[in-house]
Order: C-alpha cells, then sequence, then structure tokens
C-alpha cells in the first residue's frame, strides 16, 4: 500500500525563511539551509521549499538556494517552487538537485508552458500549487497572490489536471495559511471529478486534521509550515500520533541518533 | 543584495542577524509582536505555565522538577523567583564557566544560590580546548563567544538527558524579543535547529573541525548536541518563561536589586547596567565585534528595547546609541593576554569582518563607521547630551562594579568567591 506523506514547507523571501500568515504577513524564522538541513534529520517525507519572492520580482528560480540546499546532501525528496516561468528554468532547478517543481504563477500566466515542462520532466516531476479561498457566494474561488485578486479556475488549468500533466496539486487555504486547526474542508471537493491526487496545506495545526484529511482517498499527503518550528521533533509527534489511528498508511517516526567511531 | 528597510518605531533593519520583517506600514516584527504584550491576558497565560510544568512536578522531594540555566547576570535571578517562589518547583541550576568571569558575577552568582537555595552544577570544559576553539572560531565566523553561547545552549540539554530530567525553563526567547520571530501564543520552546541557526551562526561543534585546523574532535565532544533519539527517550523539553509571563527586563532587575540584592554595573558601551554583569568580554570586546559585523552594537538592541517599553523616544534612543557604540574597548589586552595574541595581530583577524556596508577606510587607511541614512542627524556631543538624553524612564541603577574594587583578572574557577 502506497502510505500518505507528511510534508514540511520552508518559505523563503527576501532570502530568509519566513512564517507566513494568509499570504500577508510574515514572521522571520532564520537560514533556509538550517531549517531544510533539520526537516531532513526528522525525516520528513517530502520537503517543499518555496521562494515567494522569485514570481513577484520576475526573478526566475532561486539557484543560489537550490546550490545551497545540494551542498546538504539530504536524502529528503525535495519539491522547489518559485520563479518557475519556462520549461528551461523547470530544468535548470531539478538538474540543480531537486526531484521536482511546483507551480503557481505559470498557471496564471501561461498553462501551456506547463505541458513542455511535463514533457522534459515528466509529470510526476511537476505539481500545482492552487490557492483558493470561499467567496461571499460560498463559490470557491483560485487566488492569484502576485495580483491580489480571485478569479475562476481557467479552463486550461482544469485541463492539465484532467490530462495527467500534473502529478498532484497543491489545495491550498490561503486564508487560513499559517493559523492553527482552521483548514476548510470543503476546498477539497472542488476537485471531486478529477482524479490528480491532492495535497492538503493552510491552517493544518492538530492530529486530527491531518486524520481527517488522510483518511480521504483524494488526499495524497498533508503539507505544514509554520507549526514545525515551534516544537522540537514536532514532525515525529504527528507520525507517532497517526501511527497509532489504525489504518493510517504513514511512515513511522524518526528519531536521529549518530555512532560515534574512535578516530 | 536585498535593500536594507528600517522600522519607523525602533532602531532595527532588515539587516538584522536574525531576520526582521517590516509590514506595510513601516514597522517591524520586533515592534509587532512587542505590541501582545499589552493586549495578551497574562493571568490566563501564567495559568497554562501553571498547567504545564504539573505534568513535571516530582512526587518526591528527593529528585529534581527541572533544570534551570543562570548565570551571575542576565535574567537568571528573575528566572529563578519564578520558578522556585511562584511556581515552587525544584530545581536543578546549572552553568557554563565561560572562564571569563567578572568578580560581580561570580558573587552574582554565589549570592543567587544563597538566596535561592538551590543545587548548582558547573560545567568545567579544560581551557586548552576552550582557547583552541576560540581561536578557530575567531578566524572562521569572526567570533569570540560561540564556545560560551555552545556551552551554555548545550549544558543544560546534556543535564537533562543525563539525570533524565525532561523540563528545562529559560528565561526570555531572544527571537522573540528582538526580531519578532514567533507570537507569545505559539509558545515555542528550544530546538536544536534555533540553537544552530542563531545562537551558533549556523555552525555546530562539528561543523568546525576541518583538515585545515588544529581543532580536534577531542576539543569539541563536550558541545555535541544530544541526539534526537536521546532527547526523545526522556523527552526533552525546554520553555521560555517570557511566553507566560510580561516580559520587562528593566523592571524584573529593578526587582531582584530590591529584593534578592542583584547587583550591577555600569558599562563603557551601554547604558543597560543589568544585562552581561557576569563577564568582561560581552559588553566589550564581543560587543565591538557585534558592531564590526552588523553594523549596530548591543546599545542599540537596549535601546530598541527600551523604546518598545515607552521610556526612551526613538530620538532619544539614537542619541544614545551613536555616543555609546564608539567608546572604546576597556578590556581588550587582559583577552590577548589569556589568548596568548598580540593585540595587532587580534586586531588584524577582527578587521577582516568589518561589514563594507557600515565600515570604509578613509585616506589615511583608517577604518570609518558609515551610520546608515536613516539613523543619522542624531549626534552626540559630549556626556551632558548624553544624560539628557537618558531621561528618568531610562535610568539604571549601578549598585556595584565588574571588579567589585577587588580584582581586575578573570575569575576563571569562581566557586563562592565573594
Amino acid at each position: 500500500m502506497l502510505r500518505k506523506r507528511l510534508i514540511a514547507v520552508v518559505t523563503i523571501r527576501n532570502h530568509w525563511a519566513v512564517q507566513s500568515f494568509g499570504f500577508q504577513r510574515y514572521l522571520p524564522l532564520g537560514k533556509p539551509e538550517c531549517i531544510i538541513e533539520n526537516l531532513d534529520r526528522w525525516g520528513a517525507d517530502e520537503i517543499l521549499i518555496q521562494d515567494i519572492s522569485r514570481s513577484q520580482s520576475g526573478a526566475g528560480p532561486n539557484m543560489e538556494l537550490i546550490e545551497k540546499i545540494r551542498q546538504l546532501h539530504c536524502s529528503t525528496p525535495l519539491t522547489y517552487a518559485g520563479g518557475i516561468d519556462s520549461a528551461a528554468s523547470a530544468i535548470a532547478a531539478v538538474q540543480g538537485g531537486v526531484e521536482r517543481i511546483a507551480i503557481d504563477q505559470l498557471l496564471h500566466q501561461n498553462p501551456d508552458q506547463v505541458y513542455d515542462i511535463a514533457a522534459a520532466l515528466g509529470s510526476q516531476a511537476v505539481v500545482a500549487s492552487i490557492p483558493l479561498g470561499i467567496g461571499a457566494d460560498q463559490s470557491i474561488q483560485w487566488y492569484d497572490y502576485k495580483h491580489n485578486r480571485y478569479r475562476a479556475m481557467s479552463e486550461p488549468v482544469l485541463g492539465l489536471l484532467a490530462d495527467n500533466v500534473i502529478s498532484e496539486a497543491i489545495v491550498i487555504d490561503h486564508v487560513n495559511e499559517g493559523r492553527a486547526n482552521s483548514f476548510q474542508f470543503t476546498l477539497l471537493d472542488y476537485f471531486a471529478n478529477i482524479q490528480v491526487p491532492l495535497i492538503a496545506f493552510g491552517g493544518l495545526s492538530e492530529c486530527r486534521q491531518l486524520e481527517k484529511a488522510l483518511l480521504d482517498t483524494r488526499v495524497a499527503a498533508v503539507a505544514m509550515g509554520n507549526v514545525l518550528n515551534y516544537r522540537e521533533h514536532q514532525l515525529q509527534h504527528y507520525k507517532q500520533q497517526l501511527s497509532a489511528i489504525s489504518a493510517m498508511p504513514v511512515r513511522s517516526a524518526h528519531y536521529q541518533r549518530t555512532y560515534w567511531y574512535a578516530s | 543584495m536585498t535593500e536594507i528597510d528600517y522600522c519607523q518605531r525602533c532602531l532595527y533593519s532588515t539587516d538584522h542577524p536574525l531576520g526582521l520583517t517590516i509590514d506595510d506600514q513601516g514597522i517591524c516584527s520586533g515592534c509587532r509582536i512587542h505590541e501582545e504584550k499589552d493586549s495578551l491576558d497574562w493571568d490566563y497565560r501564567w495559568s497554562l505555565l501553571e498547567a504545564l510544568v504539573n505534568d513535571y512536578r516530582s512526587p518526591s522531594p528527593s529528585t529534581y522538577d527541572c533544570i534551570v540555566p543562570v548565570t551571575g547576570g542576565q535574567d537568571s535571578y528573575f528566572i529563578l523567583h519564578l520558578v522556585k517562589n511562584r511556581l515552587k518547583l525544584n530545581p536543578l541550576i546549572v552553568s557554563y564557566n565561560k572562564y571569563w568571569n567578572t568578580p560581580l558575577g561570580i558573587h552574582n552568582l554565589a549570592n543567587l544560590r544563597i538566596q535561592f537555595n538551590c543545587d548548582i552544577l558547573i560545567q568545567n570544559v579544560n581551557p586548552v580546548s576552550v582557547k583552541k576553539i576560540t581561536r578557530s572560531t575567531l578566524r572562521q565566523l569572526g567570533s569570540i563567544y560561540w564556545h560560551c553561547i555552545a556551552g551554555q545552549t548545550v549544558f543544560p540539554v546534556q543535564t537533562a538527558v543525563r539525570y533524565k530530567i525532561p523540563l528545562i525553563i529559560w528565561g526570555a526567547h531572544q527571537g522573540v524579543e528582538q526580531s519578532g520571530m514567533f507570537s507569545h501564543e505559539h509558545a515555542v520552546e528550544m530546538t536544536r535547529r534555533y540553537r544552530k541557526d542563531h545562537d551558533l551562526m549556523g555552525m555546530e561543534a562539528d561543523d568546525l573541525l576541518s583538515d585545515f585546523d588544529t581543532l580536534t574532535e577531542g576539543d569539541i565532544w563536550q558541545y555535541r548536541y544530544p541526539d534526537d533519539d536521546e532527547l526523545h527517550q526522556v523527552g526533552v523539553r525546554g520553555i521560555y518563561l517570557s511566553h507566560y509571563v510580561r516580559w520587562d527586563p528593566k523592571a524584573q532587575h529593578q526587582q531582584m536589586i530590591k529584593h534578592y540584592q542583584y547587583k550591577t554595573a555600569r558599562f563603557a558601551r551601554t547604558f543597560d547596567c543589568y544585562d552581561y554583569v557576569d563577564c568582561f568580554n560581552y559588553m566589550d570586546i564581543h560587543d565591538t565585534i557585534k558592531w564590526y559585523k552588523h553594523g549596530y552594537a548591543k546599545v542599540t538592541d537596549h535601546a530598541c528595547r527600551e523604546i518598545r517599553h515607552g521610556r526612551l523616544s526613538r530620538e532619544q534612543a539614537l542619541k544614545l546609541v551613536d555616543y555609546y557604540q564608539q567608546q572604546a574597548m576597556q578590556y581588550f589586552p587582559l583577552f590577548c593576554e589569556w589568548l596568548g595574541v598580540d593585540q595587532k595581530g587580534l586586531n588584524f583577524v577582527l578587521d577582516h569582518f568589518r561589514n563594507s556596508t557600515y565600515w570604509q577606510k578613509d585616506e589615511n587607511k583608517k577604518w570609518q563607521f558609515r551610520p546608515p541614512q536613516q539613523l543619522q542627524n542624531n549626534k552626540v556631543n559630549d556626556d551632558t547630551d548624553r544624560d539628557l538624553a537618558l531621561s528618568d524612564g531610562a535610568h539604571f541603577i549601578d549598585n556595584s562594579s565588574l571588579l567589585r574594587d577587588k580584582h581586575s583578572a578573570y575569575i576563571t574557577i569562581g566557586k563562592g568567591w565573594p
């Protein structure tokens, strides 16, 4: 049986890892490489590194950061997001050392490019990052953070999801991102007729929320960011709690032990 | 490099070494998080702390409930006051001997043990290794203080594992207090990641080892953080009192002076007389290096704190910073003698760490500090001007001196020294 994953999210803004709250407010955390190294040691199932400054400034992927991360020799699969605007930049990021790339702004600006990226890298290496919100009329709206506006999901993007060009979609509750215990599960229903596996993100902090999300057959993984920085071994704590729940297929918690040898 | 922005309320910038964000109103994350101090229900937060520590109370009086790291300065008295007198816990206090102890710090530490009647463990790493590490971190990081911070942050955790005492109680979380890294309500706890990232400037003990250096594993093993597995087996967690108490170091110290005879001293390089009185070097050579590397010194940290507490205006703070950060070191020769280095040689090494954003050589090859434009126009002419800037609200009590008129050398082992 395929195990479901706990993904650790590291958000980067102006070269600093930050806590993000609703895509609007940010608090500093530290050096991205220190946080990624720690999550790797903790045994995260995947690390999503998203540099939110890159698409805003049109700077392309942060290759300097990717190189720093490569030098960490992480054993955890890495997904990079931020500034991926073409097949060439996606290839550069993967050649730089990450396993997958995630795209957000490209879906708004030039979704046809995603076919080229999938053709070059394989669809297993392409993830869609889809921030959603619920409008006053209770309709689910797609959020464009670069222009701070909502819109309906476009037909070309729905086509990408239906055509299996994208391997997984990150469903982000953008309003509740960073807020404890606040993920709106109705957002997942937006993808009821689409087969692409989902990653739930934004406002997940309690074990019972993780359990509810992971028991949903459409959900392949849950992602968490801010909350992983509040306690030692927070990720292992979640895994232990989830493992105790019967039929919850997650990798067991890992606590690193070093064996020192006399030199 | 990203452009440096300055907070419109305090004196910090986005170039802060802990990281700092500035919002749409031009106010920094540190000032925003500080605002919580006046909006949170602190009685409720204290009840959260009481509930938390209840799980760690030992049923037997013959074992310890928690570990409290202490020095002969900073917030040690106030932390123990809360832990022993208000929470009624039985702590084992632990201290790392940094070797650069002042007579005042040794006095304060001895008095602390008497006032609070606690058992203490002191870690003395052999001085040969400490000197080797200091030389290495000076070369690699431009830091003399790495071993002090590494020792102070690892010895309590090692003790927690060895003695199977899972709860460690710290005072303030520096990242919250200075740069607003977390909300108080996040109740963030001690992590190895934070220690490496911020306390140790990205270098844990083993990262110091190199084929091109004289340090060996035998020098650094005492500074290794316990493994995740060891921490997990004991259930070690470190909490910060500043998430549960409205933290105000000035008011707290004055309470400790009044009730427990905490002794303080005036420094050359800052107006705060309470912090770091236990060390010859923190407010001296270490502070000067901070100025070289980051373009600001500890006096800026103190001034920002006092602005946020409403006891200094931004203009007063700028004058104080301008006056104090330029003051000369007083104990530089003492440090060179201890380390066995030539003063010119050490200055040569330190000059390599001057930040070119803030420092430039003039036509006479002399280093000149270039304060950022946003922090200029507040020149202090003399001591009178400085004293005017120190309004009544920013007055600090100095009731002793670092040397206590007794000894002008490091007290390397200071068990109960008067």
